[in-house]
């Protein structure tokens, strides 16, 4: 039998409610807020039974949101400002929507909505939700369409199941923009590194807590050593005293030349920052979107976009230089400030007393050890220079402190240096085979020019070396896992869970999430489709879709019901017209019960109505009625033109 | 026409407060049709049926049925008469205009089914022979609600057989006042004039089956009848044999109306005595009578 039409109304105003519950994480909240009142609001009319407001007041209501809107975001369009925007505006037009077509609109609105919170993040949760969402719209459209509620839910999940095929088939071959949608600001980049242009005391330590994934890597063939990976991002190789930046003078040593042995072959998925994009040491490689630039970084080619992207990278145990460092670039490693006096002449003292540059290096390293520094993320605030500062004074400090007082002090013993900045280590999660790396992985270390090639002194290692074998939580409480309810050293099924739901989100990534032009192009062609064009997928798709569609057509052409006539055309608009004015009627009432609802009609129209329902009667009841009779369409036009005016609300007779 | 409302009125004087009832009653004499009444004892079943009989002026019969009756002492019975040196037929109540099933629902299933059958073929056939029932031949069986003790539900293909159900229901107050301070009900029963003969109930009959149906209104009834095959509403939809029905006890019902021509009105009257007892509602808590007044307020005229 059919459900109760109000039933089905609460489903969508329901379903509304639970699609856009996401958005209260990504707009200003009053305005998911305000369109769940909304909600609440017609849901309230609904089961009173109450009146809609006039489009009128509808009208002036809206203006003062909107205008909110306007003062909190300063915009109306763009990602966030759309979607506030249709947030609004489907939260009236449930003040508008009264017959079954109004709520079906209503509800093709929602599953627009439901498409929204993946503008803002396209996790695997927001997926879920996505799917969690689709279903219950679908539900509430089974109930819209008179579906018994008992039967609805199954009916719903056997109509998604339905139309999965579907989906698969279009999100296989549908064609990908290059680029980003719409050109909508970058998704959800959690800061991949979080790493700034410069290097300044705190810069890195203010990551360090923050246990946000910063970038995924997948290793194919040969896997590495966790204290190997050290994922270099920036070099920095001027200084002023305080703070470390990239120079403009010409790259160090050299293009790299083709690699030795141990070589290492890998994709990372990671957000590029400014470009930027981690890589690890003596890479030789690098693949699609991607390119090598100065110091065998690796950068985004088009270095103004920002979204995330995966790309393959091959790097060597080992690389070769062709060459010594020219004067000029000598000179530029070996800048220093007029500041840090005793770091300076510190390091001047090893280089009288070291003439060899591999015992200078030994001496200057071995010293750093001897100094009692300590590893903390926590230290006391800088004065004056901060190098003497740190070195001979507060000896507490972090990566960036140590990095930045040895590559002064190698700096100043003769020994070309710079700083790099990055990541080292990572989480390996064994079920997905995969490395995750942390923000609280950031890292920074120093390289110094030594024989013939640029080699990595990571000075935290010298001072804290469980930093690098351990992982930073077990050494700074701030960085630790703290997990709600179970605390800090949380049992290890949890890790378990935790492990396999960082490799389902890690699938989701690369498979879905990153299916863009370039996978796709590659699967056509594992396919033995060849290179496909834009133009040939949408051919295809658009003619499967017509030869789909067409004998469902022919089909429901064929059994289209004839042609309505005259007298049953005009007893449907007369029944439409009275509804129109608030009079209860229904296709089902015989011609005296309509009459007798419409006593509250003016007695001009009652006897409009009364006429033209006593010709119907007579000319489709009694003896030799026909529809086929010439009369029926004068009288249709009649009933074209009888348009009673809207009774007042407390006249109108109630259902 | 004006012994028909003579007879209404005759009717309505009797039993009181129930003007409906008895016109669907009326209604359902001048189809040619069976009356099934339905009701809890006491509430004038009985007297009903006994007073149609009175103002139709037709020769009655009773027959009170017990778990025990047989076919035969209904049917009749082949004598042999040692005499004549032949069997010689009994005729049996059956034999009659109008036969009073009182409380059929009380006898055995075997004694039902004889009885349906006579109903159906109006004919009865004992020992080879068969024996026309007389006309006009009416059966009016009253019944009490299933589910009282020692009563043998009657299965819906029998019920089929009846044209109508109606039920009295007890009467308002005012009616029952009225009916606790006049005097004897079975003298005024005896008392009741018949308003007509049995031709003449005939000749009304013929004239009802005359009344004009409308292509339109065979549509309206026709979607009734496919609303009611839709298993939504009810465990089996509505036969062939209840269209016919329908529309024979709607052009009696217009025919009282004093029209020639049937309207929808005729046939939502008539709809719920032709059809709740052929039906069975799928809906938990919703009685056939309710089920099909539903699928009367879903159909649209057009």
């Amino acid at each position: 039998m059919r459900s109760e039409p109000r039933l089905a109304h609460f489903a969508v105003l329901a379903a509304l409610a639970l699609t856009v519950l996401p958005l209260f994480l990504q707009l200003p909240p009053w305005v998911p807020l305000l369109f769940a009142l909304q909600l609440g609001g017609r849901a309230w009319l609904a089961w009173q039974g109450r009146q809609l407001p006039h489009r009128v007041w509808l009208l002036l209501a809206m203006i003062v949101p909107v205008l909110l809107l306007w003062l909190s975001l300063r915009t109306l369009v763009g990602r966030e400002g759309g979607v506030a925007l249709l947030l609004l505006l489907t939260g009236f037009k449930a003040f508008e929507t009264v017959t079954l077509r109004d709520w079906r609109v209503l509800l093709g609105l929602g599953f627009f909505l439901a498409a929204t919170p993946l503008l803002f993040d396209q996790s695997l949760p927001s997926a879920l939700w996505l799917l969690l969402s689709l279903f219950v719209l679908t539900w509430a459209m089974v109930l819209l369409a008179g579906v018994d509620s008992a039967a609805s839910p199954r009916a719903a999940a056997l109509a998604l199941l339905y139309a999965m095929p579907l989906m698969l088939l279009l999100f296989v071959a549908m064609p990908r923009l290059p680029g980003p949608l719409w050109s909508m600001p970058t998704m959800d980049q959690r800061a991949t590194s979080g790493l700034s242009d410069s290097l300044a005391p705190g810069s890195i330590g203010q990551m360090i807590p923050s246990r946000e994934p910063a970038f995924t890597a997948q290793f194919r063939g040969r896997q590495p050593v966790r204290e190997q990976l050290y994922w270099r991002v920036m070099v920095f190789d001027r200084f002023d005293g305080a703070r470390w930046t990239a120079g403009s003078v010409p790259d160090s040593g050299a293009a790299l030349l083709p690699g030795v042995a141990g070589e290492l072959s890998y994709s990372i998925t990671a957000t590029p920052f400014k470009g930027a994009l981690p890589v690890l040491e003596h890479a030789v490689w690098a693949g699609e979107g991607v390119q090598q630039v100065a110091a065998q970084l690796v950068r985004r080619i088009d270095a103004r976009n920002e979204a995330r992207l995966r790309y393959d990278v091959r790097s060597v145990a080992q690389a070769a230089y062709p060459a010594a460092l020219s004067a000029e670039q000598r000179d530029h490693y070996l800048q220093l400030p007029a500041a840090n006096l005793r770091t300076r002449q510190q390091g001047e003292f090893f280089a009288r007393q070291f003439r060899d540059e591999a015992g200078r290096l030994a001496a200057l390293r071995a010293w750093l050890q001897q100094q009692g520094l300590r590893y903390t993320l926590s230290p006391p605030l800088l004065q004056g220079d901060v190098v003497d500062d740190f070195l001979f004074s507060s000896r507490q400090g972090f990566c960036e402190h140590f990095a930045s007082a040895f590559a002064t002090l190698a700096r100043a013993a003769g020994l070309p240096a710079r700083i790099v900045v990055g990541f080292q280590g990572g989480e390996f999660n064994a079920g997905g085979q995969f490395w995750l790396v942390r923000s609280s992985d950031a890292h920074a270390w120093t390289e110094v020019w030594l024989q013939g090639r640029w080699q990595r002194v990571d000075p935290t290692a010298l001072v804290a070396p469980s930093r690098i074998v351990s992982e930073v939580g077990e050494l700074v409480p701030e960085a630790q896992a703290v997990v709600p309810v179970l605390g800090r050293r949380p049992p290890q099924w949890w890790h378990t869970v935790h492990a396999q739901w960082q490799r389902a989100g890690f699938v989701w990534q690369q498979w879905v999430v990153d299916y863009d032009a370039r996978r796709q192009q590659s699967l056509f062609q594992r396919l033995g489709l060849g290179r496909v064009g834009v133009g040939s997928v949408m051919t295809l798709l658009l003619l499967g879709g017509v030869l789909l569609v067409l004998p469902l057509l022919l089909w429901l052409l064929w059994r289209r019901p004839p042609a309505r006539s005259y007298p049953v055309r005009g007893w449907l608009l007369l029944v439409s017209r009275l509804q129109q004015a608030g009079v209860a009627a229904v296709a089902s009432d015989t011609p005296a019960q309509l009459r007798d609802k419409a006593v509250l009609l003016a007695p001009v129209l009652q006897q409009q109505l009364a006429r033209l329902l006593a010709d119907w009667q007579q000319w489709r009841y009694a003896e030799g009625a026909t529809d086929a009779d010439p009369r029926w369409r004068g009288w249709w036009w009649q009933v074209r033109r009888f348009r009673p005016p809207r009774l007042a609300a407390k006249k109108r007779t109630g259902r | 026409m004006q012994s028909i409302s003579f007879a209404y009125r005759q009717l309505n004087a009797l039993i009181l407060g129930k003007p409906l009832q008895i016109r669907l009653a009326l209604t359902c004499m001048l189809a040619g049709g069976h009356l099934l009444i339905e009701d809890v004892p006491g509430v004038g079943k009985t007297t009903l049926a006994h007073a149609l009989a009175g103002v139709l002026g037709l020769d009655y019969r009773r027959v009170q049925f017990t778990s025990d009756l047989l076919p035969a002492d209904m049917l009749g019975v082949s004598l042999f008469r040692p005499d004549e040196g032949r069997f010689e037929f009994q005729p049996g109540p059956v034999f009659s205009q109008l036969l009073l099933a009182d409380e059929i629902n009380r006898a055995s299933p075997k004694v039902q089914s004889a009885l349906l059958e006579a109903m159906e073929e109006r004919q009865v056939s004992i020992d080879g022979q068969t024996h026309a029932l007389p006309k006009p031949f009416f059966v009016i069986a009253t019944q009490n609600p299933d589910g009282q003790l020692g009563t043998f539900p009657l299965p819906e293909s029998q019920l089929d057989r009846f044209l109508m159900r109606i039920s009295l229901g007890y009467p308002s107050p005012e009616s029952e006042r009225a009916l606790l301070l006049a005097g004897d009900r079975r003298q005024a029963l005896s008392a009741l004039p018949a308003a007509m003969n049995a031709g003449e109930l005939l000749a009304l009959q013929q004239k009802a089956a005359q009344v004009t149906v409308s292509s339109a209104l065979a549509d309206y009834v026709l979607a009734l009848l496919l609303a009611s095959r839709k298993r939504e509403l009810f465990m089996h939809g509505l036969s062939p044999r209840a269209g016919l029905a329908i529309l024979a006890a709607a052009r009696a019902w217009a025919m009282l109306d004093g029209r020639d021509h049937v309207l929808p009105e005729d046939v939502k009257a008539v709809f719920v005595a032709v059809c709740a007892h052929r039906l069975q509602s799928r809906l938990p808590g919703m009685n056939s009578i309710d089920a099909a007044q539903r699928l009367l307020d879903h159909v649209p005229l057009a």
